[in-house]
């Protein structure tokens, strides 16, 4: 069973706000300076390549899209992670194109590395969370295609998958080849490299094609990219206000309140 | 010289990093409160590769260098001391003398082990009446129809509740201070080795504190390390790395003063305003970060000397000297810049202040080291 993992290389989420910056010429969120780490779902996406890989053999291999030298961490932690090879799509634009053109040259640079049963990706990327890219792979590829899954286990030819449901989960049957968009979980928590893997890391192959090699067909891209008008950061206010009344009269006017912004 | 962390250098830092966030943070308080050996957390360190990092793949280490020891100690350390140790004395104390002086065939019976976590070692050096005297020691060890017989009484033995494996100092010649001094590879199973009292501390209090007795106890003459009479080269060789990982540790307690410190301020409020505005609270916190930078760059610089294979015990001492005291500094500040708050077990802090004060003191006291730098300096010519 060979796996194909999408991961994307983001500025970390867990930066402190004041840390976030728009850069208003190109309208995309300023990456420079910053720690750069895997999107979220895609370190889960990865852990589940990787136990599927631990189960039943086959290989993993990650796949991602961006400028050559600023990839190197992400690439090298999903091989320490596990993953037997890595392919970078060289190109600059890679972390700021949209979805809709990202999936297409994903798409291309699958069917170039020829056989993938599984094409696994993050349920959204931490920057942009279009959620786009995996179900337009799905398409490009011509495979099945399952949203927000959380586990995912070999069953005859094909998956059996749980998939996240606003009412619980879902389990659905898969035909393979298929694309699935991974949510967390407790049972795909990524995994801690090894030291030693972290080492062995630096020894495993690392493809690098320029986006010439990526043949991209038209079936690739069948909806057209949305263009950014603009990107603003909201602006945090804090307001206190004090409710007036006695306990009970606070407590249903909070009740109200809370209710009327959707909290509870 | 300048010391550069590599790429896998930075990774290493992530995942231990992590690591300690996912294992040791949650528990780290309690470990505190409750003293308790964390086996489960030990095996855990030990699949991930800490505990035979400078070993090399060949005895079922990691092979990684000094440097990147340094760095996840002190990733170790910034959220529990006392699991630190564990792991340190296991590294330094015991793996290394045994890489460094032991044979072949020693090295291919211990350090599988101690790298794998499934066996863990302890350093028997002090002994009561022989400290910051190490030299002094009366520990015995006679050769009898082809074994050694070992008597003595070693205390403050790190893992020595724990400790499968002990690396024992013993006099073998009549003759005063290092020279009559071997050492000797002792597994706890042989018969006369006991575990005696078992210490309570101010600090590190996960990591057992014991006195372990060897009562005309029998070792096979091949588990001498090293050549008879080299036990004392090997005591101090192994601790001028010891006290590279010692540094590590108190770089920890200090970050963790500081960056506890730092998170603190900003949000208490007194006298209308957060203390973070405060110039006193400010250049408290400027302090602490500059010797912390100050001690981390020597404790670097001591790892890149014992990774290139220089000599480096002046400035594995200098290291040892000023993080240790970085340590005890930024945790006092910290206790204070807390004040009330830093004074009660709610807050980490108070245990940053009691865990920083053994860094001042074991594997050399901060008169020891001055000792150490100050030779270095008056015997050069």
């Amino acid at each position: 069973m060979d796996v194909v993992v999408c991961i994307k290389q983001v500025v970390d989420p867990e930066l402190p706000v004041r840390d976030f910056a728009i850069d208003p010429s190109t309208r995309r969120q300023v990456r420079e300076g910053r720690p750069l780490v895997i999107s979220t779902y895609d370190e889960h996406a990865l852990e589940v390549g990787l136990q599927l890989k631990d189960r039943h053999g086959g290989t993993v291999k990650a796949l991602t899209i961006g400028p050559r030298a600023a990839v190197g961490d992400a690439v090298r932690l999903a091989l320490a992670m596990g993953a037997d090879e890595a392919v970078v799509v060289d190109d600059p634009r890679g972390p700021d194109l949209p979805g809709v053109e990202k999936a297409a040259v994903l798409a291309a640079a699958v069917r170039k590395l020829g056989r993938a049963d599984l094409v696994l990706t993050g349920c959204e990327s931490a920057d942009w969370v279009e959620r786009v890219v995996p179900p337009l792979v799905a398409e490009a590829l011509g495979a099945s295609c399952v949203t927000f899954v959380s586990t995912a286990e070999f069953s005859g030819n094909g998956l059996v998958v749980r998939r996240l449901a606003d009412d619980g989960f879902h389990v659905v049957d898969v035909r393979l080849p298929a694309v699935l968009s991974i949510a967390s979980d407790d049972a795909n928590r990524p995994r801690l490299p090894k030291v030693k893997d972290i080492v062995a890391a630096k020894r495993k192959p690392v493809h690098v094609w320029a986006m010439a090699d990526v043949p991209v067909t038209s079936g690739d891209r069948r909806v057209r990219a949305p263009e950014v008008q603009g990107v603003t950061i909201p602006e945090r206010t804090a307001k206190c206000e004090l409710l007036s009344g006695d306990p009970a009269e606070q407590v249903a006017t909070l009740v109200q309140r809370l209710r009327a912004l959707k909290l509870l | 010289m300048a010391v550069e962390l590599s790429d896998e250098h930075r990774m290493i830092q992530a995942t231990v990093r992590e690591f300690a966030a996912r294992e040791l943070l949650p528990i780290a308080a309690d470990l505190d409160q409750r003293p308790r050996y964390p086996a489960d957390v030990v095996a855990k360190a030990a699949d991930l590769g800490l505990m035979g990092m400078m070993v090399p793949e060949e005895y079922g280490g990691q092979g990684l260098d000094p440097l990147a020891y340094v760095i996840a100690q002190e990733e170790l350390a910034r959220v529990s001391a006392g699991f630190q140790t564990i792991v340190t004395v296991n590294n330094s104390l015991v793996c290394d003398p045994i890489l460094q002086f032991g044979t072949e065939e020693q090295r291919r019976r211990y350090l599988p082990g101690l790298a794998s976590g499934r066996t863990l070692g302890c350093y028997c050096l002090t002994e009561p009446t022989a400290g910051s005297d190490a030299m002094s020691l009366r520990a015995s060890a006679v050769l009898r129809d082809g074994e050694w017989v070992l008597s003595g009484t070693k205390v403050f033995v790190t893992n020595g509740v724990e400790a499968d494996l002990c690396v024992v100092y013993a006099r073998t010649e009549d003759t005063k201070g290092a020279r009559g001094i071997s050492a000797f590879l002792v597994e706890k199973s042989f018969p006369g080795v006991t575990v005696g009292k078992v210490e309570h501390k101010l600090g590190i209090r996960c990591s057992s504190t014991a006195e372990v007795v060897f009562d005309e106890c029998r070792v096979p003459a091949d588990n001498l390390l090293g050549q008879r009479g080299d036990g004392g080269k090997i005591a101090l060789a192994t601790l001028d790395g010891g006290r590279i990982g010692i540094a590590a540790q108190a770089l920890g307690i200090a970050r963790a003063s500081l960056e506890d410190a730092t998170a603190y301020v900003r949000q208490r409020h007194q006298f209308g305003a957060p203390v973070a505005t405060f110039q006193a609270v400010r250049w408290a916190l400027a302090d602490m970060a500059t010797r912390l930078e100050a001690a981390r760059l020597l404790t670097y610089r001591a790892a890149a000397l014992r990774a290139a294979g220089q000599p480096h015990a002046r400035e594995a001492a200098m290291a040892k000297l000023a993080a240790s005291e970085t340590a005890m500094f930024a945790a006092h500040k910290a206790v204070q810049l807390f004040g009330g708050y830093g004074y009660i077990q709610e807050y980490a802090v108070e245990r940053y202040f009691r865990d920083a004060k053994i860094t001042e003191i074991y594997e050399g006291t901060s008169e020891i080291q001055r000792m150490v730098i100050s030779r270095s300096l008056l015997s050069r010519r």
